[in-house]
């Protein structure tokens, strides 16, 4: 009898060093202790989500790290002699083996311009692009898949919100709520339409448990507030703002939410509707899909009222010389040929995360979330931002932090350089959130579904070595 | 005179010197920067030994609280200014690199170099002398001495950042600043610690720093030359483009931000 996806699975995580063409492969026994067949089977055979699915139903020993790791295989090779550790996924996630071949199966099959040709390929890639979006709807349960638009990244989807809905919408005196743990993308968009329509700018501060202050927020909505635009989850607190509760004060007094769920849709199942929020903005590239795409979200009615944000092909209807008749929603926003290959791989990385189950990313994540703050606690000399989990607050898993007298770019260094483990150093995009802390850099670890505990454990000694090392200096 | 001592091996070789150099006198309540001459003991020539230093001052040495101009580490006899002595500096820096391996080494001769960068005064750490796009916190500043050499301060809340400011000041400072200009970033890609390729990235300290460095220069030059013609209606370049103004009658801070951005 054949071998079964799952005993491919088990045993490609245990076999000896065999390396992939164009870069070094460490063992990924490490994370497991069973079975004989070759890595490169277990790689091939295990890289569609359905084995993850499978193996998930009937491996209850392992955890969903250790299941999934295989799907990747830029995770195992080694990085300036070491093993490498990758904890910088609030920044990318890795992609999957299933993305990158639907990719190389595009590019290779059916590359074709979309909403155009009548030749095969055009409308092959033209079904697929438009199913990518019917993935993204059902992902985020919109309740139609002309509310998705495509967009290059999360910080053009905000751009196009405040430069269409906001240059329409806002007035002098209006107000913008934003909270200070904003990334830049969902500030300086509303800054420049600030400056524009003389809407002014109000921001959320944070509590005393180092998170944004929702006392605060409710008692900043009045009815002069036009737009209430907010994180899902903070990239460097952590911490999670109860989307559903903002929504329902900023409809009491007619204000719109957009909601950045970057950090939030790679991570836990994410509604919509149930949020209720008018606008949702993620991107790709964090959600284990291609770079280069991001989507928009908008409720049909807010969409349809909207001006153009970009003009070119797709998004009109008939052009004139001296006018043009824009198209509907979404094509209206979509100015240009799309980036169709990039789109399909994003719809790739939907199945894949869906095939695992985004309730069990959740539920593994929150559990690494856990362990990571734990152990790094340990580490003499730490200050770890953000709220501190409990069973009342529930973090992400990342922990953004500092260590006395080191610098978090000289750790960040030193890790990657010794260690081989990456994570983030700098302001993370949050100048003003890193200001109100009092500190103008910080180091993160963010990790993904992928990481497993022993990650946790290689990071902390690293890290315990490297302020070992720093200090020696003093 | 004053005899000082680093207690630290420098792995380049080191001879004499003299020249002018800025120094913060802490205990001066006047002009916080004052010239004095410095010259480092001409007996001392060889690399992996103490460095002495010695000049004409009544001031008493102290490498963590007194300013220390890097650039005495000349290596060379050659007169400073002279283009050979940034590329004799350059080449020295860059094989220097190359030939630590292991990444940990690289590291450890960056915090040599920082723990020799000279403290710079407080008041370096203002906002108009940060260097834009630096993951750390870097501060450059950049004045001509009375022979027209472009003299460098520059400070980081990073050890690592510190390490390449020190030998950016190594390699740069008392050059000429035609010879600042020339210093192509791809010259210094061999510095690289922690980051692999050669592409410029925001992230990267030394080019960033480098990139200040000349921009620091061309304005400095440009404002020198204002002194002695009637000023210019245009003000130097906030970002490294070429610009219709390059078409006007070129002075010399106008070549020099030509260079730049061609760089």
């Amino acid at each position: 009898m054949p071998p079964t996806p799952l005993q491919l699975f088990s045993s490609a995580m245990e076999t000896a060093i065999h390396k992939l063409p164009s870069f070094k492969t460490i063992n990924p026994s490490f994370y497991t202790a069973r079975g004989t067949a070759s890595f490169r089977v277990g790689l091939r055979r295990s890289s569609s989500s359905l084995s993850v699915s499978a193996s998930a139903d009937r491996e209850g020993d392992q955890d969903l790290g250790h299941r999934t790791r295989p799907d990747f295989p830029i995770l195992h090779q080694e990085v300036n002699g070491s093993k490498l550790v990758y904890l910088d996924n609030a920044a990318t996630s890795q992609k999957p083996t299933a993305v990158l071949k639907t990719l190389q199966n595009y590019y290779e099959s059916y590359n074709s311009n979309v909403h155009r040709g009548i030749h095969f390929l055009s409308a092959k890639a033209t079904d697929e692009y438009e199913l990518a979006r019917k993935k993204v709807a059902a992902f985020i349960n919109a309740s139609d898949a002309r509310e998705i638009v495509f967009t290059k990244n999360a910080t053009e989807a905000i751009n196009l919100v405040a430069y269409s809905w906001g240059l329409l919408n806002l007035k002098p005196e209006d107000e913008v709520i934003l909270t200070i743990a904003e990334h830049h993308s969902n500030i300086v968009p509303w800054q420049l339409v600030a400056q524009k329509t003389g809407a002014i700018l109000k921001y959320v501060t944070l509590n005393e448990n180092g998170a944004p202050d929702i006392g605060n927020l409710k008692q900043m909505i009045s009815r002069k507030t036009k737009i209430v635009a907010v994180h899902h989850v903070s990239n460097m607190l952590a911490s999670v703002l109860p989307i559903e509760e903002i929504a329902h004060w900023a409809h009491d007094v007619g204000a719109k939410v957009l909601l950045d769920a970057c950090q939030s849709v790679p991570h836990m199942a994410v509604n919509v509707q149930s949020l209720d929020v008018d606008f949702l903005v993620a991107s790709s590239h964090k959600m284990c899909g291609p770079t280069g795409i991001g989507f928009l979200y908008g409720k049909s009615e807010l969409l349809s009222a909207m001006p153009p944000f970009l003009g070119g092909g797709e998004m009109i209807s008939d052009v004139y010389l001296d006018h043009s008749t824009y198209a509907e929603p979404p094509s209206r926003f979509e100015a240009g040929t799309p980036a169709i290959g990039e789109a399909i791989g994003l719809g790739a990385a939907i199945d894949y995360l869906s095939g695992i189950g985004m309730q069990n990313i959740h539920d593994y994540e929150l559990e690494l979330a856990n362990y990571l703050h734990e152990s790094l606690r340990a580490v003499p000399n730490i200050r770890i931002y953000g709220p501190v989990p409990s069973g009342s607050i529930r973090r992400a898993a990342l922990c953004s932090f500092n260590v006395d007298n080191i610098h978090p770019t000289d750790i960040a260094t030193f890790l990657d350089q010794q260690h081989g483990v990456a994570i983030r150093s700098g302001h993370h995009c949050a100048q003003p959130l890193h200001r109100s802390l009092g500190v103008s850099a910080s180091a993160r670890a963010s990790l993904h579904f992928y990481n497993v505990k022993e990650d946790v454990d290689d990071f902390v000694r690293a890290l315990k070595d490297t302020v070992s090392f720093f200090n020696s200096y003093k | 005179m004053i005899s000082a001592f680093l207690n630290t091996a420098l792995p380049l070789s080191f001879s004499s010197s003299s020249r002018s150099v800025k120094l913060t006198n802490h205990n001066d309540p006047g002009p916080k920067r004052t010239k004095l001459k410095f010259i480092i003991n001409q007996e001392r020539k060889f690399a992996f030994m103490p460095l002495k230093c010695i000049w004409n001052s009544d001031l008493e040495w102290n490498a963590r609280n007194h300013s220390f101009c890097v650039s005495c580490l000349t290596a060379t006899e050659v007169p400073l200014g002279s283009s050979e002595v940034v590329a004799d500096r350059l080449g020295r820096v860059v094989s220097e690199f190359r030939s630590l391996t292991e990444p940990i080494d690289r590291v450890k001769r960056l915090l040599h170099y920082a723990a020799l960068l000279p403290p710079v005064d407080e008041s370096v750490r203002s906002q108009e002398n940060r260097v834009a796009g630096c993951a750390t916190q870097v501060w450059v500043e950049a004045e001509l001495d009375e022979l027209g050499r472009v003299r460098f301060g520059a400070d980081s809340d990073s050890e690592i950042s510190k390490g390449f400011c020190s030998c950016l000041i190594h390699l740069l400072d008392g050059a000429e600043p035609e010879e600042v200009a020339k210093v192509k970033p791809e010259d210094l890609a061999d510095l690289n610690v922690g980051l692999h390729g050669k592409a410029h990235s925001r992230v990267i300290t030394w080019h960033n720093v480098l990139i200040a460095m000349q921009k620091r220069t061309a304005a400095l030059v440009a404002g020198s030359e204002r002194e002695r013609s009637p000023p210019l209606e245009q003000s130097f370049p906030s970002s490294l483009v070429a610009t219709a103004e390059a078409q006007i009658p070129q002075s010399r801070w106008q070549k020099l931000d030509a260079n730049l951005s061609r760089s």
